[in-house]
């Protein structure tokens, strides 16, 4: 009630996508009418290998250029008039294998906190709940090229975390990850929706993570599907039964 | 025989050890016109490999035609046109650079920038594309975000502009034409050779053939172990 309140206080940051439409090579990958991405929101955005889930992502990033389309930001504080009013840094993607940049797993974790513009005090503050909620205290110092998948991804959503963002893309977060460290990353993620982030999840399986998510995006037969209901583990189910029942598929 | 070869190369050190000027002259020149060159070059040519690597703008696969023909021209040819460009009635004439350490920098640049350009471009080609959108998506500027891949690509980069400086540094025909082997001026370490063994000085001529030697050797085991350094990457 109280993170909703302060929501409204302030201006919501969305970004809208109209008539938006992806292709490759003259094949059409997906198109939709109108897709919004707001803070608060928490998507589960879910798709077949190959659908186009990636790209979705990384179009509301502004790291790719749709084939057709107009993605629009709105709320974002203005940019120096120097600098180019780009989609970039306003949503923030994270890669189903995270990149992390060459250098120790400290370098890697302020990486985005020096070009932020608050005070020296509040970085470290940050920089210190950061690497407890990731609990990489012991690896600071370590390179980032020897941890592990779990620590991996670990990092990569403590390092977006430490800037605060509006809006999350996260790209299969829990994949290929042991208990442990899937139980971690999810507790990451709740503490983002807490604070209010619009996460965007793609995710192959029904599991806790989607469990989170108020919203389904579906990218189904070239076309994303929006709906307030998330399916769960039962609901997956309940359908692959009929299915197999009357032998329908998709 | 092998007594004559050995008292040149006593001579030769003799006239490296005992700080004769002429020959620290000559070693002055050389590194403070290939250093001047390649610093001026440096920036440019790798933000050039970078656009090159990374965007895709018609006429790309010309420009990068052109670049790696442009290393494989003889550095005479480009001593000729940079000596047309300074010559009096040439498009520069005003700028009298022609004999002067600043026409020998300009025709340097000439020869370093391509090399550059080409290995840059081939090292930002290779680099992980997910770096560059890592860095942009948590918001670091265009500038920064290139900076980033060059931490990244440090190793290659390196060896990239090694090996712009070491073409520079022993190249002979440009310096030659622009530079006219002026004593104190524009002599450097491949123009002096060429006229010392033409004289008949060997024992100048080695001593400066020996400090190209010496500098290879340090710049080989430098990149030995920076290579070493660099080794693959997990991610």
């Amino acid at each position: 009630m109280m993170i909703s309140d302060a929501l409204q206080k302030q201006q919501t940051v969305q970004i809208n996508a109209h008539n938006l439409l992806m292709k490759f090579k003259q094949i059409t990958l997906f198109n939709v009418e109108k897709l919004t991405f707001k803070q608060g929101d928490v998507i589960y955005l879910q798709g077949d290998n190959g659908s186009g889930k990636s790209t979705l992502m990384k179009i509301l990033a502004g790291l790719i250029t749709p084939s057709e389309g107009q993605i629009i930001s709105q709320g974002f504080a203005p940019k120096s008039w120097w600098q180019p009013d780009s989609l970039l840094g306003k949503a923030v993607y994270l890669h189903q294998h995270p990149y992390l940049f060459e250098g120790s797993v400290k370098y890697n974790l302020t990486y985005a906190l020096n070009q932020l513009k608050t005070p020296a005090s509040e970085r470290n503050e940050r920089m210190h709940q950061a690497i407890n909620m990731a609990q990489l205290e012991d690896l600071l110092n370590h390179n980032a090229s020897d941890l592990s998948g779990g620590e991996r991804q670990r990092l990569a959503i403590a390092r977006a975390w430490i800037i605060q963002p509006k809006l999350l893309m996260l790209d299969e977060p829990i994949s290929n990850m042991d208990k442990q460290s899937q139980r971690l990353v999810l507790a990451m993620i709740n503490q983002l929706k807490l604070d209010g982030t619009g996460l965007l999840i793609s995710s192959h399986q029904i599991c806790g993570l989607t469990a989170l998510c108020q919203q389904h995006w579906h990218i189904k037969q070239r076309t994303i599907h929006t709906s307030m209901h998330v399916p769960t583990a039962e609901t997956v189910h309940q359908t692959n039964t009929t299915e197999l029942h009357y032998g329908t598929t998709d | 025989m092998s007594e004559g070869w050995l008292a040149l190369l006593q001579q030769a050190f003799s006239l490296l050890l005992s700080f004769d000027p002429d020959v620290w002259a000559i070693i002055n020149i050389s590194f403070s016109v290939s250093f001047a060159a390649l610093l001026l070059t440096i920036i440019p040519s790798i933000i050039l490999g970078f656009i090159l690597a990374f965007s895709h703008f018609s006429g790309r696969w010309i420009v990068i035609n052109l670049v790696q023909t442009l290393q494989s021209i003889p550095t005479v040819v480009i001593g000729l046109l940079v000596y047309l460009l300074l010559t009096r009635n040439g498009a520069l004439g005003d700028l009298k650079w022609l004999f002067t350490q600043k026409g020998m920098i300009l025709g340097q640049m000439l020869i370093c920038a391509p090399v550059l350009i080409a290995l840059s471009q081939a090292a930002f080609s290779s680099v992980d594309r997910r770096a560059w959108e890592t860095s942009r998506t948590l918001g670091a500027s265009w500038l920064r975000a290139v900076w980033t891949l060059c931490r990244e690509l440090r190793v290659p980069l390196l060896l990239a502009i090694v090996a712009g400086f070491s073409r520079i540094l022993t190249e002979v025909g440009c310096s030659m034409m622009v530079g006219g082997n002026i004593m104190n001026v524009t002599r450097n370490i491949p123009t002096a050779i060429a006229l010392e063994t033409s004289k008949g000085d060997f024992a100048q001529a080695i001593a400066l053939g020996l400090v190209l030697l010496i500098l290879a050797l340090v710049l080989n085991f430098l990149l030995g172990s920076l290579r070493g350094k660099a080794l693959p990457r997990s991610h």
